[in-house]
């Protein structure tokens, strides 16, 4: 990837939530915080989809919103073609989010249920007044509505009158109504089920072959982020663990959390199933208001060491393009879709 | 209600009597439930049938509003009516009818020799309520134990479920638990009367993948000790191919197909299975496969299409789809699909998906070919 290919570059992206203890913590200065995104860094390039995973709480929501400034960063740069996001005053921030879109997980609660899905898809036509004739407006929209998958014709219904999947496509043309740049999707298909979900994954997939979008992909689900990214990163309380491409994620997965939350994926498939060798993790992931000290997954990890717990493990480069946060971590290939805990252990 | 004098049940469990000659432990036979709406007739569970013994799993599979949930919250006796009314069929517990218990009887069995886990550990508990408590209230009702013995019952439950230091937590309250923690209580409270079927409503959808895991090695663990049967509900093909030994694919309201595990994952017959095996994205090493979606929604209950329910999106519907509602196929093992087409090898052969999930089935009697011959496990 060249520089001036790349699209966002996040730097040391930090982002702290303060937690209200009350009067007595304010005046004694004993203010805690929940250190949700803890100095992350990653570049997307233009056309590309990157793929962030991770389970609950592990940041990788507040970090698609620290990018459109839907929360303000506590430190780190955003750079958006170069342009610091953090420091833009509220007409650049308008400008640049005519290029930079969202889709939303919940596709009811993200929609207005008293304005039609025309009013709705028009809406960022209107707001960024590219296109003010009326009449001009409409054609459009109808245009984007059945790009999606949805009858021009519904265009004066509203929300209520449509299923799950089919609110998710009035989101998504929303999205690409501007033709942005890149479009942050936030959990875009977990609220649907499994034949409707393929369903909006080939339309996401189709509509950027056609328009050369960038995809920031948040999801929870490690196959669905396989299926669509070029290149995926792991997150584990506010930490990126490890980034690679989408292959070699999968095939030589580096970092023990990863290894493990591979395995804990159930295929659909009893014969893999019963081969496999699973890693099953011990306890709940550790409060991000304490962190623990050195690297954050010590507390779970099946290898860790003395080491682990007092110094914090960089990301390194374990392989061209393959990132990974471990002292130990090396790849490991996954024979048969098993993944052989001997060979990390040892 | 608790505390005011526990009212004394019949400690009589049917856990303990004999399955009938010619019975299973669990039959479910042309099960209907339908509600009766202001909009009209919800037909919600719409003929649905299977069999269930010891120690094995059944897994349910299907989309939102296919009446999977609605088909085990009927057996349970959970459903308000009205609105809703069973419109025919009946389910047998060890030979006894639960449709046609008294709700007294009904009181027995619920929670009891049949548990349920339902799916967000989050609100099944009783905020109020100290874990301890919530625990010991089935035991106290159903096995008349004090509540010193079902709070001392309560600390037991929670080691065997993985809970550290349980003597202090039997003390809190649920929001002092994690969500897989919560889970885990429901668990224990599922299996305090140590039930003869247990189950379990999607029980790891709210749950991290990782926590998921620990809650199916839970559960199956439990099995093996208990012997008892389990009922898993859920959309994701995943955990029924980690769990279960038969399967029930519904679709509207009615099962499409249900077979063995292997049955269904390795040489399923219905087109709506097919589809859902193409939707899902494989974790894969080599080259991405493209999905498959099924077209279209699915129907509304209130509405359902004449003909099969599934034809509207099935892609090899035909105009006899669209008049005719289909035949039940079932083969020598059991394995059922309600197509007009599943009899014929050459259309499944053509048409079912090629994945890497596609196999031969080995030709060795299957579990349901050998119950069939008489033997019953026990």
């Amino acid at each position: 990837m060249t520089d001036s290919n790349i699209l966002l570059r996040v730097e040391n992206l930090c982002k702290e939530f303060p937690i209200d203890d009350g009067f007595i913590a304010r005046r004694r200065g004993t203010v805690r915080s929940v250190h949700a995104v803890n100095d992350v860094s990653f570049d997307i390039a233009a056309g590309e989809t990157f793929g962030l995973v991770g389970e609950s709480g592990c940041g990788k929501s507040t970090t698609g919103r620290c990018i459109m400034r839907l929360t303000e960063p506590t430190s780190g740069k955003v750079l958006f073609e170069g342009r610091d996001v953090a420091k833009m005053n509220r007409a650049e921030l308008k400008a640049m989010r005519r290029e930079m879109q969202f889709i939303f997980q919940d596709p009811y609660a993200s929609l207005n249920p008293r304005m039609t899905i025309g009013e709705i898809v028009s809406e960022p036509l209107v707001i960024h007044g590219t296109v003010p004739d009326k009449a001009e407006r409409e054609r459009i929209v109808r245009e984007l509505l059945d790009t999606v998958g949805l009858n021009p014709e519904h265009i004066n219904r509203y929300p209520h009158e449509f299923s799950g999947g089919q609110c998710q496509r009035v989101g998504i043309a929303r999205a690409f109504a501007l033709r942005p740049k890149l479009i942050i999707c936030d959990e875009p298909v977990s609220a649907l089920d499994v034949s409707i979900q393929a369903q909006v994954l080939n339309l996401l997939d189709d509509l950027q072959k056609e328009y050369g979008t960038a995809y920031l992909f948040i999801a929870h689900d490690l196959s669905v982020v396989q299926h669509i990214s070029d290149r995926v990163a792991v997150m584990y309380l506010g930490n990126m663990m490890e980034y690679s491409d989408w292959k070699t994620l999968y095939a030589e997965p580096c970092h023990p959390y990863t290894q493990s939350l591979l395995s804990a994926v159930p295929i659909p498939d009893p014969d893999i199933q019963a081969s496999r060798n699973r890693i099953i993790l011990r306890g709940d992931p550790p409060s991000p208001i304490n962190p623990p000290s050195g690297c954050p997954f010590h507390t779970r990890c099946p290898i860790a060491k003395a080491r682990c717990s007092q110094e914090k493990p960089q990301l390194r480069e374990v392989l061209p393009g393959h990132f990974c946060a471990c002292h130990y971590a090396e790849p490991t290939p996954i024979k048969e879709s098993s993944i052989e805990l001997d060979a990390v252990t040892e | 209600m608790f505390g005011l004098g526990l009212k004394k049940r019949n400690t009589q469990d049917l856990r303990n009597t004999p399955i009938p000659e010619g019975h299973h432990l669990l039959e479910v036979n042309d099960l209907k439930m339908y509600f009766h709406t202001e909009d009209g007739i919800v037909k919600a569970v719409n003929g649905v049938s299977y069999t269930l013994d010891r120690g094995e799993t059944l897994g349910v599979v299907g989309e939102s509003g296919s009446g999977k949930s609605v088909t085990s919250l009927t057996i349970m006796g959970l459903i308000p009516m009205p609105p809703g009314k069973v419109e025919g069929g009946d389910v047998l517990y060890r030979g006894k009818s639960l449709i046609s218990m008294s709700e007294e009887e009904l009181e027995g069995v619920r929670g009891n020799d049949i548990a349920m886990i339902f799916q967000d550990p989050m609100t099944s508990l009783n905020p109020v309520y100290t874990i301890g408590r919530q625990l010991s209230e089935g035991m106290r009702l159903h096995k008349g134990m004090s509540k010193k013995d079902a709070l001392a019952r309560s600390v037991e439950l929670l080691r065997m479920v993985g809970i550290p230091n349980p003597e202090q937590r039997v003390q809190e309250y649920p929001h002092e638990f994690s969500g897989g923690m919560r889970q885990r209580v429901m668990i224990a409270m599922a299996l305090a009367c140590e039930p003869d079927i247990l189950i379990a409503d999607e029980p790891t959808t709210a749950l991290d993948v990782t926590i998921q895991a620990q809650i199916i090695e839970l559960m199956e663990e439990m099995q093996q000790k208990n012997g008892n049967a389990i009922i898993m509900i859920t959309h994701d093909l995943g955990v029924v191919a980690d769990i279960a030994d038969k399967i029930m694919v519904m679709y509207a309201g009615s099962p499409v197909e249900f077979g063995s595990r292997d049955e269904i994952f390795y040489a399923p017959m219905h087109p709506y299975t097919w589809g859902l095996n193409r939707s899902i994205p494989e974790p894969e090493i080599g080259e991405k496969h493209p999905l498959t979606p099924i077209k279209g929604n699915p129907p509304s209950l209130v509405d359902l299409p004449e003909g099969c329910v599934f034809a509207p999106r099935c892609p090899y519907a035909t105009e006899k789809c669209f008049k005719e509602v289909p035949p039940t196929y079932v083969t020598e093992s059991g394995h059922y699909a309600k197509c007009h087409y599943s009899g014929n090898a050459e259309f499944v052969r053509a048409n079912a998906p090629e994945t890497s999930r596609t196999r031969k089935v080995a030709a060795t009697p299957t579990e349901d070919e050998r119950l069939k011959k008489g033997g019953r496990a026990s």
